[in-house]
């Protein structure tokens, strides 16, 4: 009884190895792990018709390495936990790249499994610096991190020849994290600071440090935090008549604002991720988007398609699918993808990502800074 | 000349900052020189007048009302209503049946109220801030040119001037009416006027009510003035006004007062010539040091012990 029980077993296990390997001559799977579900599943959306439009397009034109990219979808739901689980089944299923995961919380524990099981992981959406800060090998990304908005928001200030520039931030990692860098790179380029204080996440009493910057007679001040502080500040400056400009990083850049600030939220500047769709060398791709009755312009649409051309090229440049040799490949070749040329650096996170200032208005709406 | 109209206008700022804290420092003050408890859950009744004002003015707003005084007079008519009955609620549930005991279980009940009606604006109105709109606008300026411009808003004089109707009205109604007398007695000797024939419950319940509502009018006040409202709105304006209430000496009115003015003006002062950073630390320091070297309060009497 027992025995034939095992023989059985081996027998059962046996050919599932065979399938496994035949299957795996044949093809190059693609993990595709994000939100298809929950609260934030538009965002992965934009993720899995990026990927998908990717594997495609590769597929036309004859694979790689004369293999078929095959898409494999997970659900993590954004939640660390359900992103585990996945990144388990992912190692069962044999499946050697993935893209994703989309939310930073979910991205960081999956990304222990990926690494120590030899999974190469490129994620389209996770920017917090934690992600690639631990000396991994196989973990990439296609979008900026957190701390790159500072010396694209202190570029611009310091292009506008401003002769003061106030810095104000809220205390906490990632506000006084990017006005950090905002003051670093100002300070190199010989810009005058005439401020560099915190406020209390939460406080609601301003009238002090308007009064300050209103006395220290600046023209712009970086406020590094979320939008309910800057909020409140650009209304009692208004109130105050401080003629001054306000920018603020990609935490501030949302419609919460206009409820609080009002009218005072016209002509705040913002750093946010480009709009790739609106680029002219990749028009020819947004019409394959449209035709397929697909919205290429939301943010993570073409960092996912970056993503899958990444691997794919990397495994080609490489001309190994062993992912230890890709991640090498891409991290000494320079590859270029619809979100503009990409070079990795040790850590594996693009040596420039493109953040752009935008023009914020009081009714929600955007418009590029001149 | 640049120099002073800068100090003005952070004096200014810190004293418009000292009368809400004033407000709110009342109704600290009142129910410790009654009943010898602090009522934590002080700050989130304000918060609830900050609410409540702000959904009358909206709702009036969607009516179409436009008349400025008439929709403030509603508003806070509408927040000293919801913010006493919920005073009046609260002393009833959660102290009254406490009363009497440790000192320890009331403070403690008060505590579990504030997280109580913290978390149910939580969910009944979202966590998000909510924008309050600007009704009064505008303000005089002093100083001219290119030079640093002192203004008073039309606002900052609202807080000022309520602050001081509100301060006399309650020290005539302490003094002069027969409720007030009768408060007085409650705080001076609670067994000996229950004794005399004052219906103490029914004027402890008084002092809750009036305590409320002056909170409910800083929160109507202060919701304009900052212009926006979260469900976290009291937690930090009712520390500062226990600090106050505190530095001026726990169960004087006038205490109070003085105690709200003077923190106002030291946070504005601190973050003016050092930095905005250790508004809160030099706040909270005075709370300490005055608790060290005089925990009776600038004008409180000191205890004597009763046997």
């Amino acid at each position: 009884m027992t025995t034939s029980l095992k023989k059985l077993v081996t027998a059962i296990g046996a050919s599932v190895a065979l399938m496994g390997a035949g299957h795996a001559a044949a093809e190059i799977q693609i993990g595709i792990a994000g939100p298809v579900t929950g609260p934030v599943a538009q965002y992965g959306d934009m993720q899995f018709s990026g990927a998908l439009m990717a594997i495609d397009r590769i597929n036309e034109q004859g694979g790689v390495l004369g293999e078929k990219l095959v898409p494999v979808e997970y659900d993590d739901v954004c939640d660390p936990k359900q992103a585990v689980t996945v990144a388990n089944r992912l190692v069962n299923d044999g499946v050697r790249y993935v893209v994703g995961h989309l939310c930073s919380s979910s991205t960081q524990p999956a990304s222990d499994i990926y690494e120590d099981e030899g999974i190469l992981m490129i994620t389209p959406a996770s920017t917090s610096p934690e992600v690639t800060a631990r000396g991994y090998e196989l973990i990439f990304r296609t979008i900026g991190l957190d701390s790159m908005q500072g010396p694209v928001a202190a570029n611009y200030l310091a292009d506008q020849n401003p002769e003061r520039v106030a810095i104000v931030h809220d205390k906490q990692q990632y506000g006084e994290g990017i006005a950090t860098a905002v003051r670093d790179t100002l300070k190199d380029k010989g810009v005058e600071i005439a401020m560099f204080e915190g406020v209390t996440a939460g406080d609601k009493d301003f009238s002090s440090l308007i009064t300050k910057l209103k006395q220290a007679d600046v023209e712009y001040v970086y406020f590094g935090g979320y939008h309910p502080e800057l909020g409140l500040i650009l209304r009692q400056a208004r109130q105050a008549n401080l003629d001054a400009t306000f920018m603020g990083p990609e935490g501030v850049g949302n419609n919460d604002i206009n409820t609080i600030a009002g009218d005072a939220s016209e002509g705040l500047l913002v750093t946010l991720p480009p709009s790739f769709d609106e680029k002219e060398e990749n028009q020819e791709l947004v019409k394959a988007f449209e035709a397929k009755n697909e919205d290429p312009s939301g943010p993570f649409v073409l960092t996912s398609y970056a993503a899958v051309q990444l691997i794919a090229e990397g495994i080609e440049a490489a001309d190994s699918k062993d992912p230890f040799d890709v991640a090498e490949a891409l991290r000494s070749g320079t590859f270029e993808t619809p979100i503009g040329t990409v070079e990795y650096d040790e850590a594996g996170d693009m040596k420039s990502f493109e953040f752009v200032v935008y023009e914020w208005h009081s009714d929600g709406s955007k418009t590029p800074a001149k | 000349m640049q120099d002073l109209l800068y100090f003005s206008q952070q004096l200014i700022n810190g004293l418009t900052i000292g009368s809400a804290y004033a407000l709110i420092a009342i109704g600290y003050t009142m129910v410790y020189g009654i009943i010898g408890m602090i009522n934590f859950a002080h700050g989130e009744i304000y918060m609830i007048g900050a609410y409540t004002a702000l959904i009358a003015i909206t709702g009036m707003t969607a009516l179409g009302l436009a008349w400025l005084p008439l929709i403030l007079l509603v508003a806070l008519i509408c927040a000293m209503i919801v913010s006493s009955s919920m005073g009046w609620a609260v002393e009833r549930v959660a102290y009254r049946p406490v009363r009497g005991r440790h000192r320890l279980i009331p403070l403690i009940s008060a505590i579990g109220m504030s997280i109580f009606l913290q978390n149910y604006v939580h969910l009944a109105q979202g966590s998000r801030n909510v924008g309050f709109p600007a009704l009064i606008e505008g303000g005089f300026t002093f100083g001219s040119g290119e030079a640093f411009q002192m203004s008073l808003s039309y606002m900052q004089i609202t807080i000022f001037i309520t602050t001081l109707i509100c301060m006399t009205v309650l020290s005539m109604f302490i003094s002069r009416s027969r409720t007030g007398r009768a408060c007085r007695a409650v705080s001076q000797d609670l067994g000996m006027a229950s004794l005399l024939g004052i219906d103490t419950n029914r004027i402890i319940s008084v002092t809750f009510v009036i305590g409320a509502a002056l909170a409910a009018v800083a929160g109507l006040l202060l919701g304009m003035y900052y212009g926006s409202v979260d469900p976290l709105f009291g937690f930090i304006a009712g520390l500062k006004a226990f600090t106050a209430a505190v530095l001026g000496g726990i169960g004087s009115i006038p205490g109070a007062m003085l105690g709200g003015l003077i923190l106002g003006v030291s946070e504005s002062m601190t973050s003016s010539y050092l930095s905005g950073e250790y508004k809160d630390v030099v706040s909270f320091g005075l709370l300490i040091l005055i608790l060290l070297f005089k925990p009776t309060g600038l004008l409180g009497k000191p205890e004597v012990e009763k046997i």
